[in-house]
C-alpha cells in the first residue's frame, strides 16, 4: 500500500482509526503522533490529519487518496467519493431529541416545528421525507441548549451514549440514522491505484471484522 | 494594508463570480492550442465540427442530464416565460440537432464540438462552474465498431494534446443492470443496490443485498465491484457461474469490444471495469472514463447511448465522448506537458529606422515568427534595426549584418 495519501479525521474517531490501521497492518500509527505533527509517513503512506467534515473533500479533489470518516459527516458533505467499506468503529446514532415535556415525546408531532441541528442537509431530508413543515437553525456546537433557551422546539443531533441529551432534559423522539467510521476514496484513485486501495480496502475490512468479532467475544 | 472590515464585501467587490476563472496571457493561450489539438486529431478522423448555442430550453437541456440534476444547472426565463438553461454538457445539443435537422442523414454520421459548460455548484467548493469541454459523436452505427472507435479517437485526441500517462477504463451499461435481473433482484431492492451504485456507496449496495436471496455467482459478482477490473481474462472470471442471457451479453460485447481496441492498439491503455457504469438511464451499450495520475476527477467519459435522440423524435443509435478540456489542461500542467504558448520576438529600432524595423516585423510574420515591433525608438529587443543593419543575437552571441540576414537569421526560430 506504499505511496497511498490517507486523511484522518481529527477528533473521536482518530484512535479509533490508528487503532484499526494497526490492526490491519496497513501502518503503526499512535494518535498522540499527531499532536506534534499534521502529517506522519508510516510504512510509505502519509497520514494527514484533518477536520472530520474535511476529509471528503481532500479525497473529492484528488488531494488524498483515501479517507476514513464517519458516516455522519458523509450525509452533510455532498461530495462525491466512493465509499468502499464499513469500518465499524466510532458507532452513534442521528437522532431528534426534545425536551421531556415536548408533545413530541407522546408521539404528536407539530404541524410546524423548530429544529436546532449541525445537521442541516440529514434534517432538511429526514423531514422533508415526513412532510413536516421544519424551520432549520443551523448551530455549529451546544445544540442540546436550544431547547432550553427557546431557540427551537427540538434537536436533530449526534448521540453515542445518550448522556449528554439526558443531562440536558432531552429525550430522543425518532432516529435519523446510524452512522460508523466509513473508508472512502477518490474516484480517479480507485482506478489508477486500483490494487492498492482495493489492497488498502480489504485489510480495514478483515481487521474490522476481526476487532468486531473479538468485542463481541 | 487596510484591514478586512474596511474591504468591500461580496461576489461583486470581488468583480468575479465564484468559481468562474480569468484565463491569463500563456495558459489562456495553452488552453486553446489543446483545445485546436482535440479538435484538429477529430477532424483527421473525419469528424465535422458544429457549434451549438450556449442556451438551450430546460426540457431539451434536462433530457440529457435528468430531472434530478437539473439544480445543478445555471436556470432562468426567458421573455415569454419560457425556461431557459445555460448548457451543462453538449452531447444533447448534438442529438438536438441531429434529431431535428440531420436526420435524412448520410449515417453514420461523425460530429465534433467544443465549448464552454456551466454547472451551478455551490461557492468556495473548489469547484469550476465553468469549464470548456470537447466532444464527438458518432450516430447512426450501431456496431461495437463504432464503441471502439470513439474510445481509441479519444486516446489519440490526449496524446495528441500532450497528455499523458492516462487509462481508459472501460465497463458496460447493461451489465449491473443484466445481472440484478437475472438473479432475480426487482423492484425496490434493484432501485436501492443502482441508486446505491449511482453514488459510489458501495456500503449500502451490500445492506441492499443482504435482504436479498441473490445466487451466490451474481453475489460474488456485485460485491466484488470495484475489483472486477483488468484484461480480457476478467471477462471469463466474471461469466463463470453466469446463468442471465443479458449479463452474458454485455461480457460478449466487450469480449469483441476488446478485440476492437487491440486492433486500434490501444489496449496497452485501456482496462475493462464492469463497475464503471453509473448513468444507467442515458447510456445503453459500452461506456468509458479516462483517468490519469494527475487528476482526482475523470479527463474525458463517454459511452453508447442508443435512446437520447428519440426524445427528440427520431431514435437514432448513437456512440460518442466527452474530453473536460480544463481538466486535461491541469493534467498535462502537473507534468510540464502544457503546450507552450509561441514565443513572441521584440524588434526594436534606432533613429528614424521605424519604417525598416517594422518592414522587419511583417516579413518575420510571414515566415511563421511571432513578433512585437516597439512603439518608440532607442530600446533594445532581440533585433535592433537602423538605416545601416540590423544587430541581433544569436546562439547567446553577437551579431550583425544586413536587414535581409537577420529576417534570415532569425526566421530560423519559427516554432
Amino acid at each position: 500500500m506504499k505511496g497511498l495519501r490517507i486523511a484522518l479525521p481529527a477528533g473521536t474517531l482518530l484512535e479509533g482509526a490508528c487503532e484499526l490501521l494497526a490492526a490491519a497492518g496497513v501502518a503503526q500509527l499512535d494518535a498522540n503522533r499527531f499532536e506534534r505533527e499534521l502529517s506522519v509517513t508510516d510504512a510509505g503512506c502519509v497520514f494527514v490529519k484533518v477536520r472530520p467534515t474535511d476529509v471528503p473533500v481532500y479525497v473529492e479533489m484528488g488531494a488524498c487518496d483515501c479517507g476514513i470518516v464517519g458516516k455522519d459527516v458523509l450525509w452533510e458533505s455532498g461530495r462525491e467519493c466512493y465509499e468502499l467499506a464499513d469500518l465499524r468503529f466510532g458507532l452513534c446514532r442521528l437522532v431528534v431529541a426534545a425536551p421531556r415535556d415536548s408533545p413530541l415525546v407522546s408521539g404528536v408531532w407539530p404541524a410546524s416545528l423548530r429544529v436546532a441541528t449541525k445537521y442541516p442537509e440529514s434534517a432538511g431530508r429526514f423531514f422533508a421525507a415526513r412532510a413536516l413543515n421544519v424551520v432549520l437553525i443551523r448551530l455549529h456546537g451546544s445544540v442540546e441548549l436550544a431547547p432550553a433557551t427557546g431557540l427551537a422546539d427540538c434537536v436533530l443531533d449526534i448521540t453515542a451514549t445518550g448522556r449528554t441529551m439526558a443531562a440536558n432534559g432531552l429525550v430522543e423522539v425518532a432516529e435519523a440514522g446510524v452512522s460508523t467510521a466509513r473508508l472512502i476514496a477518490n474516484q480517479a484513485a480507485l482506478k489508477t491505484r486500483n490494487e492498492l486501495v482495493g489492497a488498502l480496502a480489504a485489510s480495514l475490512r478483515r481487521a474490522a471484522a476481526g476487532q468486531r468479532n473479538e468485542g463481541a467475544a | 494594508m487596510r484591514g478586512l472590515d474596511a474591504l468591500p464585501t461580496g461576489a461583486g467587490a470581488r468583480g468575479r463570480a465564484d468559481g468562474f476563472t480569468d484565463w491569463l496571457v500563456g495558459a489562456a493561450a495553452s488552453r486553446r492550442l489543446l483545445t485546436d489539438r482535440f479538435i484538429e486529431t477529430f477532424e483527421s478522423w473525419g469528424y465535422g465540427f458544429i457549434v451549438t448555442p450556449l442556451i438551450e430550453p430546460l426540457d431539451t437541456v434536462a433530457a440529457g442530464v435528468g430531472a434530478a440534476r437539473q439544480s445543478g444547472l445555471f436556470r432562468f426565463m426567458d421573455s415569454d416565460g419560457a425556461l431557459l438553461a445555460l448548457v451543462g454538457e453538449r452531447t444533447v445539443s448534438v442529438a438536438r440537432v441531429v434529431a431535428t435537422q440531420l436526420h435524412a442523414g448520410p449515417f453514420p454520421l461523425r460530429l465534433c464540438y467544443a465549448g464552454p459548460v456551466l454547472r451551478n455548484h455551490s461557492h468556495n467548493a473548489g469547484r469550476r462552474r465553468e469549464s470548456l469541454q470537447a466532444g464527438c459523436e458518432l450516430l447512426g452505427a450501431t456496431g461495437l465498431e463504432a464503441d471502439a472507435e470513439c474510445i481509441a479517437l479519444a486516446a489519440a485526441a490526449l496524446e495528441q494534446g500532450g497528455v499523458h500517462g492516462v487509462q481508459v477504463d472501460v465497463g458496460h451499461a447493461d451489465f449491473i443492470p443484466g445481472l440484478l435481473e437475472s438473479a432475480g433482484i426487482d423492484g425496490d431492492a434493484r432501485d436501492g443496490v443502482l441508486a446505491a451504485l449511482a453514488s459510489r456507496d458501495l456500503v449500502s449496495v451490500e445492506a441492499s443485498l443482504e435482504g436479498t436471496d441473490v445466487a451466490d455467482a451474481e453475489r460474488r459478482l456485485l460485491l466484488a465491484f470495484p475489483t472486477l477490473r483488468g484484461g480480457r481474462e476478467i471477462l471469463d472470471t466474471a461469466a463463470s457461474g453466469l446463468r442471465g442471457e443479458r449479463p452474458l451479453r454485455a461480457l460478449r460485447e466487450l469480449a469483441r469490444l476488446w478485440d476492437l481496441l487491440e486492433a486500434h492498439a490501444i489496449t496497452d491503455r485501456v482496462h475493462l471495469d464492469l463497475g464503471a457504469v453509473r448513468d444507467w438511464d442515458y447510456y445503453t451499450g459500452p461506456t468509458f472514463e479516462v483517468f490519469s495520475e494527475d487528476s482526482g476527477f475523470p479527463l474525458g467519459s463517454g459511452g453508447r447511448y442508443d435512446r437520447l435522440l428519440a426524445r427528440f423524435g427520431d431514435a437514432v443509435p448513437a456512440t460518442g465522448f466527452v474530453l473536460h478540456v480544463d481538466r486535461c489542461h491541469d493534467s498535462a500542467g502537473r507534468r510540464d506537458g502544457v503546450l507552450s504558448a509561441q514565443h513572441v520576438l521584440r524588434v526594436s529600432w534606432e533613429g528614424d529606422a521605424e519604417a525598416i524595423a517594422l518592414e522587419v516585423a511583417r516579413r518575420l510574420r510571414t515566415r511563421g515568427v511571432a513578433c512585437v515591433c516597439d512603439l518608440t525608438p532607442g530600446e533594445s529587443g532581440e533585433v535592433t534595426v537602423s538605416n545601416t543593419g540590423a544587430r541581433w543575437t544569436e546562439d547567446g552571441r553577437d551579431e550583425s549584418g544586413s536587414i535581409d540576414a537577420a529576417v534570415d537569421a532569425l526566421a530560423r526560430r519559427a516554432p
